[in-house]
């Protein structure tokens, strides 16, 4: 039997789709001296429009952190909306949302560095600075929710004056050492891949940013010695720093699922709570990205839309995780049919703040599964930033949902009573625009764009003309 | 008596830089008489140089050991010197030795590893150095040691291989 092949039906009029490889950054080099400048230029650029932003943010953090939290600590926490039997309210909620928001740092720095992932070379610091910033909010309010800071140092293992340890049988304490320990080792991390540029900075500077460039460069040249230690301690990191991460959220899962109560005693949880986090944290990456591309001069050259398509494809990627591992949460408490689980349920899907739920079905499900899987909308930078937005939106939600609201419900009936947040609304803008202004003014201190790594990608990639095409090729060079 | 003196070769590009290197070798300058100086990292073999030693992974495994130690001693440690029953739970759990442990040890690796860059590489040093700011632009340097009197043949022979100039290393602040 003669076989017979039938063409490819071709779409009618439709052209075959050909991307010239030196839109992407890989392939569109510049000199070192010339990508220094726009970097420098970037950071010593400042128009109106960023000192207005700027005093916004700091009047802000002035009236909604500094004061509020002055106020909370002052009054006691009775000013806050938490009370019987909602005790963990917007405080944990934020503090949750704060370190998911910290994960995206390392997942684009980290993963995509020992996976060897090219297109996060220009944008790993714009992440790994989301990752400390997150955590300061996510440290601040852990604080904020202590109520009596000035006893903070109980949390801290040594004896206090009652000679009473910390009890380390406790998840609250395994999240007080993942937490300081994912802290420390993410500014670590931060530093290391700086220190060259911080050099670069150190050599175009005059007068005293020169002695303060001079101070955090700590005497970098580039010999051969420097950047064999160098590249060691940032390989190191990029493999150790990815199972801390994992852990981290893992064990402020654990803050709840170690409780038997409904809604929270669930197995699912640590891994949910993981790929919550990189939701909402890779969400963030792109809206940061959009605002630094779109406030900073000469951002648009390190940072392109196949950046914003890459994120956009890991986002999409995400949302079904969490899709996925949010019917696992639901699904198993519904069969199981354990009464109190069935009242919350019903209570979180049909009781008075129903449309939390849906808005978080929404907001994190339909909206990205309906616009990222096409190329063209993940590449524009403001819609995929706009859908960053709202997936934070949603995760901040999922968190509200997970805590307040689920602590509502419980085995007392009598107790059930809905939580309304009172200062906790002006603390989480505080935290917001703290997050926001440590972003701006780092923008203006260091450069945002690891440059050296951008032109060490640069030299590695080359079109290798096969065919008819010049294709991208990859050398090993690192 | 002649002395050595230190050269600055400066390269616009890997090419010239790593045939200047073959050069000097052919000349009696030996590895160890040469560093490189440049603004990106740069494999041993891509120069033709012997790859470059480093001790931070020893010293972050030092590290991690050490933060081990600590982890077991904070839940085993803490549980002996301050006994607390909780919950019908044994007093010295092995599960939560993992998270604890864990933890400590991931945490001395990585503090260790960012103490090893900085002991290995002598960190930090603000005392002048050999150095030219064009590094950072994108040039290299080669920096080797010779004879005074063969100072201006090791020179000629730099500047016919492509190098942008060949000048005696003043040590400055950087």
């Amino acid at each position: 039997m003669a076989v017979t092949a039938r063409p490819l039906p071709h779409a009618a009029g439709r052209a075959e789709e050909h991307e010239d490889p030196r839109e992407h950054l890989m392939h569109d080099p510049r000199p070192r001296g010339e990508m220094n400048a726009m970097v420098l230029e970037s950071m010593h650029t400042t128009t109106w429009r960023y000192w207005l932003a700027t005093g916004t943010l700091f009047f802000l953090v002035l009236t909604c952190f500094v004061y509020a939290w002055y106020y909370l600590i002052a009054n006691g926490l009775g000013v806050a909306g938490v009370n019987r039997p909602v005790y963990w309210g917007i405080f944990l909620a934020n503090t949750v949302f704060w370190i998911g928001i910290s994960h995206a740092g390392t997942f684009i720095s980290a993963i995509l560095r020992v996976l060897k992932v090219e297109s996060r070379r220009p944008f790993t610091r714009a992440a790994e600075l989301m990752t400390t910033f997150g955590l300061v909010q996510a440290g601040a309010s852990i604080f904020m929710h202590m109520g009596r800071i000035w006893l903070a140092y109980w949390l801290f293992p040594f004896p206090n004056e009652r000679a009473l340890w910390p009890d380390f049988h406790s998840p609250l304490m395994w999240d007080f050492l993942a937490i300081n320990t994912y802290v420390l080792c993410s500014t670590m991390y931060l530093f290391l891949p700086l220190i060259p540029d911080i050099a670069m900075v150190r050599d175009h500077a005059k007068g005293w940013p020169k002695v303060f460039y001079r101070l955090l460069s700590l005497g970098f040249r580039g010999t051969e010695g420097e950047w064999k230690n160098l590249h060691t301690a940032m390989n190191i990191f990029a493999f150790a720093i990815i199972p801390v991460m994992f852990s981290v959220h893992t064990i402020v899962s654990w803050d709840f699922a170690m409780a038997t109560r409904p809604g929270w005693s669930s197995s699912v949880f640590g891994p949910y709570f993981v790929i919550g986090a990189l939701h909402s944290g890779m969400a963030a990456v792109a809206i940061v990205l959009f605002l630094v591309r779109s406030t900073m001069k000469n951002m648009k050259y390190f940072i392109r839309p196949e950046h914003f398509n890459a994120i956009g494809k890991l986002m999409l990627m995400v949302s079904m995780a969490w899709a996925y591992f949010y019917m696992n949460d639901y699904l198993v408490p519904w069969y199981g049919g354990d009464k109190w689980e069935k009242i919350l349920q019903e209570f979180t899907e049909k009781g008075p703040l129903w449309w939390l739920w849906y808005t978080m079905l929404i907001l994190n499900i339909v909206v990205p599964w309906a616009i990222l899987w096409r190329k063209k909308w993940r590449s524009t930078p403001w819609l995929l930033a706009s859908v960053g937005v709202l997936i934070n939106i949603g995760m901040w939600i999922e968190r509200y949902v997970i805590i307040p609201e689920s602590l509502t419900i419980n085995r007392m009936p009598f107790t059930w009573q809905i939580y309304i947040p009172r200062v906790e609304v002006f603390l989480t803008i505080g935290t917001v625009s703290l997050f926001l202004l440590l972003y701006m003014l780092a923008s203006r201190i260091i450069p945002l764009v690891p440059v050296w790594e951008v032109q060490e990608g640069q030299i590695a990639h080359t079109l290798r003309r096969v065919g008819k095409a010049d294709l991208p090729t990859l050398s090993e060079i690192e | 008596m002649s002395e050595h003196v230190s050269l600055l070769a400066l390269f616009e590009d890997i090419g010239p830089a790593s045939d200047g290197i073959d050069k000097l070798r052919a000349l009696g300058v030996t590895d160890d008489q040469m560093n490189v100086i440049s603004g990106i990292p740069f494999p041993g073999r891509v120069l033709g140089r012997p790859g470059a030693r480093t001790n931070v992974p020893q010293i972050a495994l030092v590290g991690a050991a050490l933060g081990a130690l600590l982890g077991l001693f904070l839940v085993y440690g803490v549980a002996y010197l301050y006994p607390l029953q909780v919950g019908g739970q044994p007093l010295y759990p092995v599960p939560m030795g993992f998270i604890a442990t864990f933890e400590m040890t991931m945490l001395g690796l990585m503090a260790f590893a960012f103490l090893g860059l900085f002991v290995d590489s002598g960190f930090p040093s603000y005392t002048p150095k050999e150095y030219v700011p064009e590094i950072s632009n994108g040039k290299i340097a080669v920096l080797f040691a010779c004879d005074q009197n063969d100072e201006k043949r090791f020179a000629d022979a730099l500047i016919k291989l492509g190098a942008e100039s060949v000048a005696r290393a003043e040590a400055r602040q950087l």
